[in-house]
């Protein structure tokens, strides 16, 4: 925490603010007008040396994220006329000052702040780590505020809901914290706890950025871009939702056996609510516990192939994309087995997407180009790839490739390989810097089932059969009843 | 007729249960003494023998869920807590007290605990604050604070928890949760305040 020197500190910050913050052509060529609105919000409104209890994004990091935010939806209205401009200027500042203020965005938005101030530079270790702390944070709950939580729930103490409960979290989870326990008949298991009312806050946050942002733009582009903030909203409130957590974990440990060395771990129902979540305790470790112990290729190898077959598996049995690619939802156990734990933010896909999505991939298996530009204009929203401007298409037919490239290598495929990893970042950066975004709201959630699972096998320097598994696993769509 | 101490305790209780009946269905304003007399088969002018009014009879029924309260958070509170987990527990356990009396107690809460000058200060009101600011002076004395926190800090508490109490009267979250996280950043804050952790520099900074 920062309390004393706040005046040389803040000069500070404002030289690194104007550093980090993209710079306009024209209008705003050093930076300086944007610097100083966003400045201005977040010093008044987000008190930057205040303490811990203030829960919202006043660091440097956010001020950045905040920045290109708002340079970005500038962009959106710079061509509009004088009167139309200052009514979006208004608009802008006061979603910016809303935006301070969500300070469950807290972690996400000094990670892409962070990677957006490294832009172009940014390194694919980076890029690996932004994404895996792509989530959302809850201020943590001292056990007083459990133990209410366990009232309302439950109606009972936690001490007397199990037969041991630890007081301290051992993890912090999507907006809440998870404790370990123990049941009276004896089993372990891990106990995950919501924040209260931290799932309407969100609601009404995201509600009032919509309506916010709605009057600066109405291009087509910008409509798309509600859609996706409607997508994300959508995204946030499934993680909010732990009995439908519960019935995802349930479907998932259906679909593998003992021979997969895949585990989902058992829900507890009677120990569950909307707010609580029981499941069965893994014994094992995170990647970076797992890397620290430097283990050798095998090892790694064999991981890399479990989490393809697991997350293929869900993709081809349950037509899942399993879109959150934080770390700590896999855990390495010591006999070998991979577990796979919360399952809160998974989109399950339409038939319509369903059919799409396969249609896509055999497209690129079969070398088939104008199915595949078909596939892919529709993916970004035109009825047809002459609609879109021929660089529009070669860059997202790329990223496609890349993606693909795994799927038609015989052999190990080596996903460790920097190269090949950087290409795909590259593709990204490209696509985000010529303005290429727009897309169906469900690549938001294909490209972090992509990324996700590709910057953690990266982060493994692992390899595995994907052609064999992929093969194995699509077998289903032929045999399935 | 005299009438023997019990047969009075058990008139007492009935009153006190018929008028939180007759508050949930009318609403406090709305519902008249009488009302209650009838409800409790007593005579009119009988209640009050009992209480002297409405809003005497209805801060009554506050300050015992107010002291249920504190034997609930005396026997909760493990000794491990720290300063701000051992406030929200007392908060807490108190507000968990009141829930039963929740749907009318906003005019109540307003009539009896308003913190501006009046003609007629409700004795019962002003007992319940007391009560209730020295409980949070013990707990904080427990925690290595050898002062008794001066007016301003106590006055700041009053303020956020009188906040906290409106708040909650109207909360339409479920289990009254959007309150739960407005109690605990509430109490992060006045804890954070009488530590002099906030430095006065960066609050002027914060405008």
């Amino acid at each position: 925490m920062q309390v004393d020197d706040g005046r040389a500190t803040e000069t500070v910050q404002m030289e690194m603010l104007l550093d980090a913050l993209p710079k306009g052509s024209a209008a705003d060529p050093n930076g300086l007008a944007l610097a100083r609105l966003i400045a201005e919000i977040s010093n008044k409104k987000v008190p930057v040396h205040s303490f811990s209890r203030i829960w919202t994004l006043g660091s440097l990091q956010a001020k950045v994220t905040a920045g290109y935010f708002a340079y970005w939806l500038r962009s959106c209205f710079c061509d509009a006329e004088k009167k139309q401009q200052l009514k979006s200027e208004a608009h802008l500042a006061a979603a910016l000052q809303l935006f301070g203020t969500m300070g469950y965005l807290r972690g996400a938005v000094m990670k892409v702040g962070q990677m957006l101030a490294n832009l172009p530079e940014v390194v694919p270790e980076e890029f690996a780590e932004v994404l895996s702390a792509l989530h959302f944070e809850a201020p943590p709950m001292h056990y007083s505020l459990v133990r209410e939580v366990f009232l309302d729930e439950f109606g009972r103490e936690p001490e007397e809901v199990f037969a041991s409960f630890d007081r301290q979290a051992f993890a912090a989870a999507s907006l809440g914290q998870v404790h370990r326990a123990r049941l009276h008949s004896g089993e372990e298991v891990a106990v995950k706890i919501q924040y209260p009312g931290i799932a309407r806050t969100i609601k009404a946050d995201l509600r009032n950025l919509r309506l916010l942002l709605q009057p600066l733009c109405l291009t087509i582009d910008w409509q798309d871009t509600l859609a996706k903030l409607a997508d994300i909203e959508r995204m946030l409130l499934m993680e909010t939702d732990y009995a439908q957590e519960a019935r995802f974990g349930k479907l998932a440990r259906s679909v593998f056996t003992a021979e997969d060395r895949v585990i989902v771990p058992q829900i507890y129902d009677e120990y569950s609510t909307a707010r609580v979540l029981t499941t069965e305790y893994l014994h094992g470790c995170h990647i970076n516990d797992f890397l620290a112990a430097d283990p050798g290729q095998g090892e790694r190898d064999h991981f890399t192939t479990l989490l393809t077959v697991a997350t293929y598996r869900l993709y081809y049995r349950l037509h899942w994309l399993p879109a959150d690619p934080h770390p700590g939802n896999f855990i390495f156990m010591a006999d070998g087995r991979l577990g796979m734990i919360d399952f809160g933010c998974t989109l399950t896909l339409s038939d319509e997407e369903w059919i799409f999505s396969n249609q896509a991939i055999q497209a690129a298996l079969d070398r088939d180009l104008p199915g595949l530009n078909r596939a892919i204009a529709r993916a970004c929203r035109y009825d047809d790839p002459g609609e879109m401007e021929p660089d529009h298409l070669e860059v997202i037919r790329s990223g496609f490739y890349w993606f693909m490239e795994p799927w038609q290598q015989e052999g190990l495929f080596d996903f460790g390989d920097r190269a090949f990893f950087r290409r795909g970042i590259d593709n990204v950066i490209e696509a985000a810097r010529k303005g290429y975004t727009r897309s169906l709201p469900m690549t938001i959630w294909s490209n972090r089932f992509t990324f996700g699972g590709r910057a953690f096998c990266y982060k493994l320097k692992g390899r595995c059969e994907f052609r064999k598994i992929f093969l194995q696993e699509s077998s289903w769509l032929h045999n399935s009843p | 007729m005299r009438i023997s101490e019990q047969a009075k305790q058990e008139n007492r209780t009935r009153i006190l249960e018929k008028a939180a009946e007759i508050f949930t269905v009318k609403g406090f304003e709305d519902t008249t003494t009488r009302d209650i007399s009838l409800a409790s088969g007593l005579a009119a002018g009988t209640l009050f023998n009992y209480f002297p009014s409405k809003e005497t009879l209805a801060m009554t029924m506050v300050t015992e869920a107010f002291d249920q309260g504190r034997e609930d958070f005396l026997r909760r509170c493990t000794g491990k807590e720290d300063l701000a987990e051992e406030l929200f527990l007392f908060v807490a356990s108190g507000l968990r007290r009141l829930r039963p009396l929740r749907p009318f107690l906003g005019p109540v809460l307003e009539r009896s605990l308003s913190p501006f000058p009046r003609k007629n200060v409700c004795q019962e009101g002003e007992a319940a604050r007391l009560g209730h600011l020295n409980a949070v002076q013990k707990i904080i004395g427990r925690h290595g604070f050898d002062e008794a926190p001066d007016y301003v800090a106590m006055t700041m508490y009053w303020s956020l928890y009188l906040g906290i109490l409106a708040y909650w009267a109207n909360d339409p979250s479920p289990n009254q949760e959007a309150s739960q996280a407005l109690i605990d950043y509430s109490i992060r804050m006045f804890v954070q305040v009488i530590s002099g952790a906030g430095s006065d520099k960066g609050e002027a900074d914060a405008g």
